[in-house]
């Protein structure tokens, strides 16, 4: 019974773990159409960030929300110089972004080193109940993830610019006709994912030794949680596809390696792609 | 009444590949008798990459379709070279691991490519679903130590070959080299061939409009499941002769990094060229090689720029920017 | 003259909207026929219902007696139906010869046989001077005949034109008529043109269907639809 309960407080944490690391990409990709594969390269950079402004003496909290900003910055040059030029070429896109993670990899390696580094924990206790323990660091991110979401949510769904940038998603012209900037707005929410994605690197720096390719392990798994949640659901669809492929790699993991549950859960996410393209959620 | 067939517009670039493919070719078969050492054990290793990177023109230049997972054939292919020895004790395992290879690439291409085809993925999810088979590649040779040899990587002895009565030792890099240049010639020499066959022409189309090939009458899921195929097969055979030229293989060569390096050497060589994708793959890897050497930190900062400068103005790379200069301005109509 | 397209009770629904209402159509072979209406009447979801490009929800639909109502748009492209898009839609970045010969492959023949027929699609559509040039290069009349030329490289028996001569001149408009007239008068194909230019329709002397809201007002000669009561008042809007 404890055991069940174990695995079942360890998928919770592990989702919204994931939850946290696909927001930036549920933002930009699920909900502009537009390919990240920098999502990566911007989760390591956050993760960087933290750590250096850490080390130089920056209490935690200040570093988390100086990588996010400076990550944020980092996505308004990459948007402004590069991105905003090929929204309508998605391949190119693609490409692009991916040169952006080869080229900021680099850059890592040549400011940072390749060492592994360590972000101290800031919250090292832990809740003990019986013979399961709740880690105070992790259950903190949790809510942080779950407000973050249900803040984006609010935002999206409750406020006049999140209407504004609803109806631009499903149509661009009469969005702009309606008096939206759509270059502006479309900046705002690159702008608004790369920093999600940069705070998310910072807040999961502190579980995961930092180096220069962190940010890879989240990167498809990130796109996955994206589509298997369904494209454009950011408030239902992220938690959902971080709740499958977190969970069902957990509940895999149990029975095998971590590696061959992650390979698994992989195979389960392309049988989704091929016979749900529009996500679990989505009526066909 | 009938018309000659017209030239396209392109047509000076075919015969001018022709004719630089010729040099190219007499130059390295010729190369071993004026150097030796380090250059004729590397070149075909540079080749094969070259192979590698062709696989994938053919099928994103040509066809119009991403894959981020090419390195995931090659490396089976370099795995299958390596546990060969272990399969048979009849045949020789040289040769069953070459037949084990291009079998195993166009399987499991053709398998994934029909799965995802027929249900019209296409795009940008493709290109997602070939990321995570080389992340799942690299990760299950990693897994199955038993077999692979896990993060440590497998030793490949190279091959002793005979045909008839007479023996050639590849490990020498002479008959090495003797070995794999022909291959990568007849590769190159296929590959051309079915790029200008009817099926080729059908790539074509597919990639330029896909939904008016299919509006034709082409069932265009089967002629991109059998290019991808072709693909896998190509860089399964490619990653083998690899496993017996570097005589070793480990996981890495199925990952991220190496499947994605595969697509810069395309963009940057010109990936509507054959040719281009053979020489981007060479040039690269052996600027790699040559300059990492000396300044390892900026030279893969430097084909990172180089990459996005090639994606953001060179459509077709260094191959389709020489054709544009060596092209004539555009051919007033021909009288018929 | 035998039947070569027939549709029964055949509707789509687009969620709460009726697009096409229980349409029964029959075209003869060798028939030329109009398909008119305001927009939103139905006709682009009508022959993309029958190339196939959208499924219906109900009814069926028949060609030379086989039911096609669930064919695979290529396995219709094989039989012998063949869609002209909207907006051109070829191979932009190869030249006219290489779309034609590219189209001609759609269906098993000998390569003297091909040649034959993309050397008569370069000459009924006025491009054998232009066929080493891209496509792209084309006129947009140009483009709309290209994209003809290769429905008949292609063989095909049913030609579905939507709106052929939308963007283009006077006098390619002209041209147009002739060729569809051509086609049908001496190469015996079957066409379905969706229109909006009347005189353009007046020219063609051929039977006209009216489609309204989905449904199929009336059918028959020019003359008749033209001064027809109910025509007009869905055309001017006096319902």
């Amino acid at each position: 019974m404890q055991t069940a309960l174990s695995v079942l407080v360890d998928s919770m944490l592990i989702t919204f773990v994931f939850a946290l690391a696909a927001l930036g990409l549920a933002i930009i990709f699920g909900l502009m159409g537009v390919i990240n594969m920098g999502h990566g390269a911007m989760l390591t950079l956050g993760a960087y960030f933290t750590w250096f402004a850490t080390t130089k003496g920056v209490p935690f909290v200040a570093a988390v929300l100086l990588a996010a900003a400076g990550v944020g910055l980092i996505g308004l040059l990459l948007e402004h110089f590069i991105i905003r030029h090929f929204y309508d070429r998605p391949f190119e896109t693609l490409l692009l972004t991916w040169g952006f993670f080869l080229i900021s990899t680099e850059l890592i390696k040549i400011a940072f080193g390749t060492d592994l580094r360590t972000v101290t924990n800031p919250l090292p206790g832990a809740a003990h109940f019986g013979s399961f323990v709740l880690p105070a660091y992790q259950s903190v991110v949790a809510l942080i993830s779950l407000a973050l979401i249900v803040g984006l949510g609010v935002m999206l769904y409750r406020t006049g610019l999140g209407i504004k940038i609803r109806a631009l998603v499903q149509n661009a012209e009469v969005a702009s006709l309606l008096g939206l900037n759509v270059a502006r707005a479309y900046k705002l929410v690159f702008v608004a994912g790369s920093a999600a994605a940069g705070l998310a690197g910072a807040l999961i720096s502190p579980m995961l030794s930092v180096d220069p390719y962190i940010g890879n392990i989240f990167l498809v798994r990130s796109f996955f949680v994206v589509i298997v949640g369904g494209i454009g659901q950011v408030l239902g669809g992220t938690l959902v596809g971080s709740f499958l492929i977190g969970g069902s790699e957990t509940f895999f993991a149990l029975f095998s390696g971590q590696v061959v549950a992650q390979t698994i859960v992989f195979m389960l996410a392309i049988l989704v792609l091929r016979f749900r393209p529009a996500g679990v959620l989505r009526a066909q | 009444m009938k018309y000659p067939p017209a030239l396209s517009r392109l047509s000076f670039s075919w015969y001018s590949e022709n004719a630089v493919a010729t040099v190219i070719f007499a130059v390295l078969a010729l190369l071993p008798a004026f150097l030796s050492g380090y250059v004729i054990y590397i070149v075909p290793q540079y080749l094969l990459y070259g192979v590698l990177a062709m696989s994938l023109a053919l099928l994103w230049g040509v066809a119009g379709i991403l894959s981020f997972g090419q390195a995931a054939f090659f490396a089976l292919g370099a795995y299958a070279m390596g546990l060969a020895p272990h399969w048979t004790s009849s045949v020789d395992p040289f040769y069953l691991a070459l037949l084990v290879s291009l079998l195993i690439g166009a399987v499991l291409a053709g398998v994934v490519g029909y799965f995802l085809f027929s249900a019209g993925v296409r795009d940008v999810y493709f290109v997602l679903v070939t990321l995570a088979l080389s992340i799942m590649t690299e990760q299950i040779t990693v897994s199955q130590s038993d077999i692979t040899g896990g993060y440590n990587g497998m030793f490949i002895p190279r091959a002793q070959l005979s045909f008839g009565g007479v023996s050639l030792d590849l490990s020498a890099d002479v008959p090495m080299y003797y070995t794999i240049l022909p291959i990568v010639i007849g590769i190159y020499v296929l590959l051309r061939l079915v790029v200008a066959s009817r099926f080729g022409k059908v790539l074509v189309g597919i990639r330029e409009n896909e939904d008016r090939v299919l509006s034709l009458g082409f069932r265009t899921s089967l002629y991109k499941t059998a290019a991808f195929a072709l693909s896998g097969a190509v860089a399964g055979l490619a990653g083998a002769l690899y496993g017996t030229h570097a005589s070793f293989v480990s996981p890495s060569l199925a990952g991220v990094l190496f499947s994605t390096q595969v697509v810069v050497w395309v963009a940057i060589g010109g990936r509507e060229s054959l040719l281009g994708a053979l020489l981007g793959a060479v040039g690269v890897a052996a600027l790699s090689n040559y300059l990492t050497a000396i300044t390892p930190e900026y030279w893969q900062l430097v084909v990172g720029i180089v990459f996005v400068i090639v994606i953001m103005a060179f459509r077709g790379g260094v191959a389709g920017a020489l054709i544009r200069l060596g092209s004539r301005p555009p051919m007033e109509p021909e009288r018929g | 003259m035998a039947e070569l397209l027939r549709t029964e009770g055949l509707s789509k629904r687009f969620r709460g909207l009726v697009a096409n209402d229980a349409i029964d159509f029959t075209l003869q072979e060798g028939e030329v026929r109009c398909v008119i209406g305001p927009n939103g009447a139905g006709k682009t979801t009508f022959i993309s219902m029958v190339s196939g490009h959208l499924s219906p929800s109900s009814g069926r639909i028949v060609f030379r007696g086989r039911d096609v109502t669930h064919t695979s748009v290529p396995a219709r492209a094989q039989m012998g139906i063949a869609r002209k898009f909207q907006t051109p839609s070829v191979f932009d970045r190869l030249s006219v010869y290489a779309n034609l010969e590219l189209a001609s492959f759609g269906k098993p023949a000998s390569a003297a046989e091909r040649e034959r027929r993309i050397a008569e699609a370069l000459e009924l559509t006025r491009l054998v001077e232009l066929r080493a040039l891209p496509a792209s290069a084309l006129s947009h009349g140009q483009r709309q005949w290209l994209e003809v030329g290769m429905l008949l490289a292609n063989r095909a028996e049913l030609l579905l034109l939507d709106e052929p001569t939308a963007g283009m001149t006077a006098e390619e408009t002209r041209a147009t008529g002739e060729l569809i007239r051509t086609l049908a008068d001496t190469h015996r194909l079957s066409v379905i043109i969706i229109e909006h230019d009347i005189a353009f329709i007046r020219e063609l002397k051929a039977p006209v269907t009216v489609l309204h809201l989905g449904r199929v007002l009336m059918t028959g000669p020019f003359e008749a639809v033209a001064q027809d009561e109910r025509v007009r008042s869905v055309y001017l809007g006096k319902e």
